[in-house]
């Protein structure tokens, strides 16, 4: 065997981190490298459809990298920390993308947004909300979602239900009437803690107003404040009244969505995504699950819609901003992209051109409620920045265990938010 | 030729030295450095605060319930599985039928990542359908759905004995070899003498497992310090940061409400904390050395 000699070693070292280097300068020059969180049950399959789809338009290869929604979270701060993010990345708008576009994380888009005239593309609400942090633009969103009350029809029918409700009251005596028939009114799967939160959106945003919501998610008004204290006394009186369904912390949301498709429970209140984990259940639309509104509860409060709206973002260090630009307006301004898509994953398209016949009678329906509320609010984890928002987060699934603790909760709450606006 | 095997001496001993330095070293001096910053993660400009974020802990009260949790964690994952594998040890070195069956299926959990034990543990836990519940309710015969994941009360305790359960096998293992090693002789005369089997048990036999019972409880502190992967699988530190450890915490504070700084400050302190049991460890390992050799 020939003698391994101390040139050779020397040169190998040299040589291989060379040619490593020299591989990924010619990746880089063609692909876009993305991570995002679309897996599983969130469509993996058909968001690699659509990324085929600019592949084949542009010829531009994508570098794909999905995380699990949940671990994405951590994932993308870790790939930040590293200084290694991807071209392009999902992210949820609001307050996490203000959060990173403060941190000079991002590459504002406006130059192609004009380029491209996304202004005719993307509905101007939603414009305004979700891409414009500090006065520019960096997000393109690729979808929204609407939370509403998403019920089994067939129980619903069988409790008497002819009309959704149109107040807190008549939702109090469908409650009733369904714990009367021994089916629990509402699933609730908080183990995961972020489906507590519309809860507490709808009834702040029902009952303090919009404004109030978000000068709350600002920091400008406190937990301590009445508003806040009287959401809770109404979310405590449902849990007095056993409407919701026994050890809620226990299941995370495809739990609670599948005692309501097994019509153990009646309802619950979740984003419109439920529609796409219960269509690929084998659930039809109508005529097996469909939603109402959250109630109105207060006369002369303006009525709010809730949802996220997921996005598109190119990172500012990004080595192919060319390719990555080239693939964000592609894939909002596509009609045929954005109407596969919102189908598959259960969104709603954020382009304005796709033509709402596209999707399934409950997903027209929530298309037409979002667009007659008098103002849409992202959801909580979305509208407050990420330090309070673990804490409202933990506070919510503490309420839930012990719902007669509900003052202790928010006593301790508005400290901690508090020193978390602090910092 | 002396030169030459001195550059392969150095060059094989590079190679390690620059792992361990990268992927150990590094970190570790990063961390030191972060801990003193209010780096948010995202954000490359970020300030000095001094020791601004170690004063912080001092009244971060989710900080003192978990390093109670850790001290509860620690200790029971050296208590349980060390008592327990001693029990099973006794129990087949004493020649009971099918003995060599039943170490292979003690052992067996060990052979599982601490993912997969989590996951199974928390189907055992599910609250309506999971094989604890069921079972207390075939036994009771009243529909039993207690939520033990969920609860604060019992969350902590659930993973220690789902913890327990995969590593009590491997201080079984490490007993039996002990067990191996003490004399038949010496066993035999104390029959002779009249002892008692707790008498042999308590005077020779533990005596005479001093060694086993230090590797057991040092592998024991190791491996809890780690435990943090079937934690985050069970209970993710909830609900509401009840089975939080130090590890869960500055978790949490890094990469969930991106306070790097001050995360990087708690990993500080779980590092001194951590080189103080270790410290105390080795102390008790010299005088174990000393009496046995």
């Amino acid at each position: 065997m020939d003698k391994i000699s101390r040139r050779g070693v020397l040169l190998g070292s040299i040589a291989i981190p060379m040619l490593s280097m020299g591989r990924m300068a010619l990746a880089q020059g063609g692909e876009v490298t993305i991570s995002h969180y679309f897996t599983g049950e969130l469509g993996l399959k058909a968001f690699n459809e659509q990324v085929a789809k600019f592949t084949a338009a542009t010829g531009i290869a994508m570098k794909d990298s999905p995380v699990g929604h949940e671990d994405f979270k951590t994932d993308i701060l870790v790939r930040a920390a590293g200084n290694s993010l991807p071209d392009v990345f999902s992210y949820w708008a609001g307050a996490r993308v203000q959060f990173i576009a403060d941190s000079n994380s991002l590459h504002p888009i406006d130059a192609m947004w004009a380029a491209n005239g996304l202004d005719a593309v993307i509905a101007k609400p939603v414009a305004d909300s979700a891409t414009l942090y500090n006065g520019k633009r960096y997000l393109v969103p690729f979808n929204y979602h609407y939370a509403g009350m998403f019920y089994n029809t067939k129980v619903l029918a069988d409790a008497g239900m002819t009309a959704a409700p149109a107040n807190w009251d008549e939702f109090l005596a469908l409650c009733e009437t369904l714990k009367g028939k021994g089916i629990a009114p509402i699933a609730l799967g908080s183990k995961n803690r972020w489906p507590a939160q519309f809860w507490f959106d709808y009834l702040l945003l029902r009952t303090a107003g919009p404004d109030y919501r978000a000068k709350l998610m600002l920091g400008e008004a406190k937990y301590s404040d009445p508003e806040v204290a009287a959401a809770l006394a109404m979310w405590k009186d449902l849990f007095d009244k056993g409407y919701f369904v026994e050890n809620a912390n226990a299941d995370d949301w495809t739990d609670s969505a599948d005692k309501v498709a097994r019509g153990e429970a009646a309802m619950t209140l979740m984003g419109t995504w439920i529609t796409g984990y219960w269509n690929g259940n084998g659930l039809v639309p109508s005529t097996d699950y469909d939603f109402f509104e959250f109630p109105r509860i207060k006369d002369g409060v303006p009525h709010a819609a809730v949802g996220p709206v997921d996005g598109l973002v190119i990172s500012a260090n990004a080595a192919n901003v060319d390719g990555a630009e080239k693939f964000l307006a592609f894939m909002i301004s596509d009609t045929g992209v954005q109407a596969a898509w919102a189908n598959a994953q259960g969104a709603l398209s954020a382009n304005v051109n796709v033509d709402p016949a596209s999707y399934n009678a409950v997903m027209q329906k929530a298309a037409a409620t979002v667009a007659a509320a008098d103002a849409f609010a992202f959801n909580y984890d979305l509208a407050t920045p990420p330090p309070v928002a673990e804490v409202g987060l933990s506070m919510f699934t503490r309420f839930i265990d012990d719902p007669s603790k509900a003052a202790e909760v928010l006593a301790q709450v508005a400290t901690d938010a508090e020193a978390a606006f602090k910092g | 030729m002396e030169q030459h095997n001195r550059f392969w001496r150095i060059a094989l001993l590079a190679a390690p030295l620059g792992v361990f330095g990268l992927f150990v070293v590094w970190p570790l001096l990063s961390s030191f450095y972060y801990s003193v910053t209010d780096w948010n993660g995202f954000n490359p400009d970020y300030s000095f605060v001094g020791i601004d974020n170690f004063t912080k802990i001092i009244t971060d009260r989710l900080f003192f319930q978990a390093a109670i949790n850790t001290s509860i964690w620690m200790a029971a994952a050296i208590v349980l599985p060390t008592t327990l594998g001693l029990f099973l040890a006794l129990l087949l070195d004493s020649r009971v039928l099918g003995a060599r069956v039943f170490k292979s299926i003690f052992y067996l959990p060990i052979c599982l990542s601490a993912v997969i034990v989590g996951q199974i543990w928390t189907w055992i836990y599910q609250p309506d359908w999971g094989l604890l519940n069921t079972i207390i309710t075939q036994i009771s015969g009243e529909r039993f759905r207690y939520p033990w994941l969920a609860k604060p009360d019992t969350a902590l305790w659930s993973v220690i004995i789902a913890w327990s359960w995969q590593q009590t096998g491997l201080s079984m293992v490490i007993y039996l070899a002990g067990l191996t090693a003490i004399p038949g002789d010496l066993l035999e005369v104390c029959e002779i003498e009249g002892a008692t089997p707790f008498q042999r048990f308590h005077r020779v036999v533990l005596p005479l497992l001093a060694p086993s019972t230090v590797v057991v409880v040092a592998l024991s502190v190791i491996n809890s310090l780690k435990g943090f992967d079937i934690l985050y699988i069970m209970t993710g530190g909830g609900p509401f940061n009840s089975s939080d450890t130090l590890a869960m915490h500055m978790y949490n504070e890094s990469f969930k409400k991106y306070l790097m700084g001050y995360g990087a400050a708690i990993s500080v302190v779980l590092f001194l904390i951590a080189m103080a049991i270790i410290g105390l460890y080795f102390r008790q390992l010299k005088k174990v050395d000393r009496i046995y050799g």
